[in-house]
């Protein structure tokens, strides 16, 4: 993988010119090059970064607890005592990846290592150590305010964590959910909690459900890819089966028939995804090995004596990579919109801010409908999923050697 | 290509054994294992309906039996071909044969699966069969123009709009359609659920004038209760099929052939719908295989929102009532339908593209 790093100076035979020095890039380095330089891509990776923001510092946005507190000259954060090992982790994880930005000396494998060991290790040492307030009680802080007590005060942007349900604000004659208004600039959900605030702490489960699964289906498909394209024959016929039998069944049907069977949560629920997910990834890894598995740098790793598990991973793979990103981009795409689905018909996680929920709820009983629940969640889930398409066709314009303008 | 198509159909075999091991093995491995978790949902319930439930279960999967045994017990039961009489314990009878495939018995609805599945699986394919033809139609004219017109505004803006239909998902264009379109809030111009009106019975079936007054009948009516259902299945596959379409016919337009027609002096017209058409087509057979999966998980959806009663909405039902042996046989027969939509696309390929080889 290092020799496939970003930005590696060579020495090159003509000379430098100063202001722009020649750099030879690898092929695939370029292809992430080409991507990035259009516009459609830009305008995905745009949103993701939003999304991605919002995922870190959902806590930090969107929160009942103040940040700061001061009450009878005594500063607090009831935040911080409310944040939980994940939600320090991510915020940890900035830093370190502003870190490892400027460390450009070493490839980009070592620091993306570096990086998740870090992370690793910070989180099980918080989930061993640290040990946040369980008990909710969001309006104590509203009702601090109203006694005059409180010397200064700094709240979140949006002052509302997602499972709020604005209990002090009980209103008989105006049941929720209410349309948007000053307070709610999202509106308010069934219980009563905030839209925006669910929508923010949604891009959490976006996020994670998106990458994690995908993951899981990248390392699947590409097992299962590697050894059909590699062995073909007998092992090509068997795996193509087993591919047939995951295109078959439409995988809505797979993904409701595990979830009607195994608890719900969300690994599990990441789990299934995965699994369900790997075909396509399946059919490019093995297409690519059929073609590479007689070029003579293969013979050449297999004549040298390398283990089966270097030629297959270490020497064909990283040649395979570039059509695996198209398919891991609409992968990330068709995770977020089976995480939302299964939300949406009520299968999803339970009590957790996700955007299908959300959206399940904005056909209210009687025929009536609340637009706002279904306009606000559906825009979110509609955005994401674009932008990994359009980030997804951009690579497949830029692998294509008809388009790519002979370079 | 017959030898083809034979290969292609013994191979057929080992997928269905696949699909019913997927099934199976899906529930027998789950936490509460294939009999726990069927008894489960019947915890509260007369000791005489209990024993029956146990006994049916005990003959149907054999209680105890290592999981391959199960299997086998199951696998027996739910094939149109096998052993006859399968008694207690493994099947000793040697009586093969053709038989009615057992799917079993809801124990919720009290009533045979087979029966319930074939009261939806109509409402499901009809929903399919009608929106097939409209993919076909729209992505095959749009991907011709946009061919036609590469590089310009159509072409342009066709790529865009279609891609940003193909990544509206399903669940929010169907709430927003019902939802401004048939809620007592907005517009109410369609009803909000079914296929028909109550009193459809009783329809004449072509829309009729009586007294001056207008009544629609049967099929006005029944096309009424689908319109939203059917844009809300049909949009997101335009885009894919009218790419495929777009390149197809590019590709075909600057072929050799096609250029020995504009040779001969044809038109650019003829040139495109007689020589260039047909060939451009052959992808989107294929391709057929691929949607049609797409289309049933789609009709999940739909069905659910619109409250249709088809397949999708049926599985929904089933698991919100734990009703297990429905579950697994609906996965089976969504399961045999794909896999027949994939061995019957390619056996059209290979009769529709002589030039196919073989081995």
């Amino acid at each position: 993988m290092s020799d496939l790093a970003v930005g590696q100076a060579l020495p090159t035979g003509a000379p430098p010119v100063p202001d722009r020095p020649l750099v030879a890039r690898s092929w695939l380095a370029g292809v992430v090059l080409r991507t990035v330089g259009q516009i459609s891509a830009r305008v995905g990776l745009v949103w993701i970064g939003t999304i991605a923001f919002c995922a870190v510092f959902a806590p930090l946005l969107a929160s009942s607890y103040p940040i700061l507190l001061r009450v009878d000259n005594k500063w607090s954060s009831p935040l911080a005592a409310h944040l939980t090992a994940v939600d320090w982790t991510l915020l940890a994880a900035v830093p370190v990846v502003g870190v490892l930005l400027l460390l450009k000396s070493l490839s980009f494998a070592r620091r993306f290592g570096i990086f998740l060991s870090i992370t690793l290790a910070l989180l099980t040492i918080l989930l061993l150590t640290l040990d946040p307030k369980r008990t909710n009680v969001y309006d104590q802080f509203r009702a601090l305010d109203t006694t005059g007590r409180v010397q200064s005060i700094w709240r979140t942007p949006i002052p509302y964590s997602p499972s709020d349900r604005l209990r002090d604000q009980f209103d008989a004659a105006r049941p929720h959910p209410w349309a948007p208004s000053r307070d709610h600039w999202m509106g308010t959900e069934i219980n009563g909690g905030d839209i925006l605030s669910n929508m923010i702490h949604g891009c959490r489960i976006a996020m994670s459900v998106g990458f994690i699964s995908t993951g899981i289906a990248l390392v699947i498909g590409i097992f299962v890819g590697a050894m059909m394209g590699y062995f073909a024959g007998v092992v090509d016929l068997v795996g193509m089966r087993l591919v047939e039998i995951f295109s078959a069944i439409p995988r809505i049907y797979l993904l409701l028939a595990f979830v009607a069977f195994y608890d719900r949560n969300i690994y599990i629920i990441m789990a299934i995804i995965g699994v369900t997910g790997w075909v396509g990834d399946a059919r490019f890894v093995r297409a690519e090995f059929l073609k590479l598995r007689n070029l003579d740098f293969v013979h050449a790793a297999i004549a040298a004596g390398l283990p089966l598990r270097s030629v297959l991973f270490r020497h064909i793979l990283p040649n395979a990579l570039a059509p695996l990103l198209v398919s891991a981009s609409f992968g990330v795409a068709g995770a977020i919109l089976a995480e939302s689905t299964l939300s949406f018909l009520g299968l999803g996680l339970i009590d957790e801010p996700s955007w299908g929920r959300l959206l399940d709820q904005a056909r209210a009983g009687g025929g009536g409908f609340h637009w706002w629940l279904a306009t606000f969640p559906g825009i979110a889930i509609f955005l994401t999923v674009l932008a990994y398409n359009l980030i997804g066709e951009s690579l497949r314009d830029a692998l294509d050697p008809k388009l790519s303008g002979g370079q | 290509m017959l030898s083809y198509i034979l290969r292609r159909i013994l191979l057929l075999f080992p997928t269905l054994i696949g699909i019913t091991m997927v099934v199976f093995f899906v529930m027998a491995l789950s936490p509460g294992r294939v009999t726990d978790s069927l008894q489960a949902s019947e915890a509260n319930m007369r000791p005489e309906e209990r024993q029956r439930i146990e006994a049916y279960l005990k003959k149907r999967y054999g209680l105890g039996d290592p999981l391959v045994v199960q299997y086998g017990r199951w696998l027996n039961r739910v094939s149109p071909v096998g052993f006859k009489e399968a008694g207690e314990g493994f099947p000793r009878s040697t009586t093969i044969g053709f038989k009615t495939p057992d799917l079993g018995e809801s124990f919720i609805r009290r009533r045979p699966v087979l029966d319930i599945i074939l009261e939806a699986l109509p409402v499901t394919l009809l929903l399919n069969l009608i929106t097939i033809p409209i993919v076909y139609v729209v992505s095959i004219t749009s991907g011709i123009w946009a061919a036609r017109k590469r590089g310009q505004a159509f072409d342009v803006t066709s790529g865009v709009v279609l891609l940003a239909l193909y990544s509206m998902p399903e669940i929010w264009i169907g709430v927003m359609v019902l939802g401004f379109f048939a809620s007592r809030d907005y517009l109410q111009w369609f009803p909000t659920s079914g296929t028909h009106d109550v009193l459809a019975a009783q329809m004449a079936f072509l829309p009729v004038f009586v007294d001056g007054v207008f009544h629609r009948g049967w099929l006005l009516d029944a096309v009424w209760h689908l319109i939203l259902p059917i844009i809300v299945m049909t949009y997101g596959s335009f885009a894919f099929m009218s790419k495929l379409m777009r390149s197809s016919v590019l590709e075909n337009l600057t072929a050799d052939y096609a250029r020995t027609a504009r040779a001969k002096g044809l038109t650019e017209h003829v040139v495109l719908f007689r020589h260039v058409l047909s060939n451009s087509v052959l992808p989107l057979i294929t391709v057929a295989a691929s949607i049609l999966p797409g289309l049933l998980g789609g009709a999940v959806i739909v069905e659910s929102i619109f409250g249709l009663n088809g397949m999708g909405k049926l599985m929904l039902e089933a698991i919100k009532t734990k009703d297990q042996e429905l579950i697994l046989s609906q996965t089976f027969v969504v399961g045999i339908i794909g896999l027949g939509s994939l061995i019957v696309a390619d056996i059209c390929y290979a009769i529709a593209d002589p030039r196919v080889s073989y081995e």
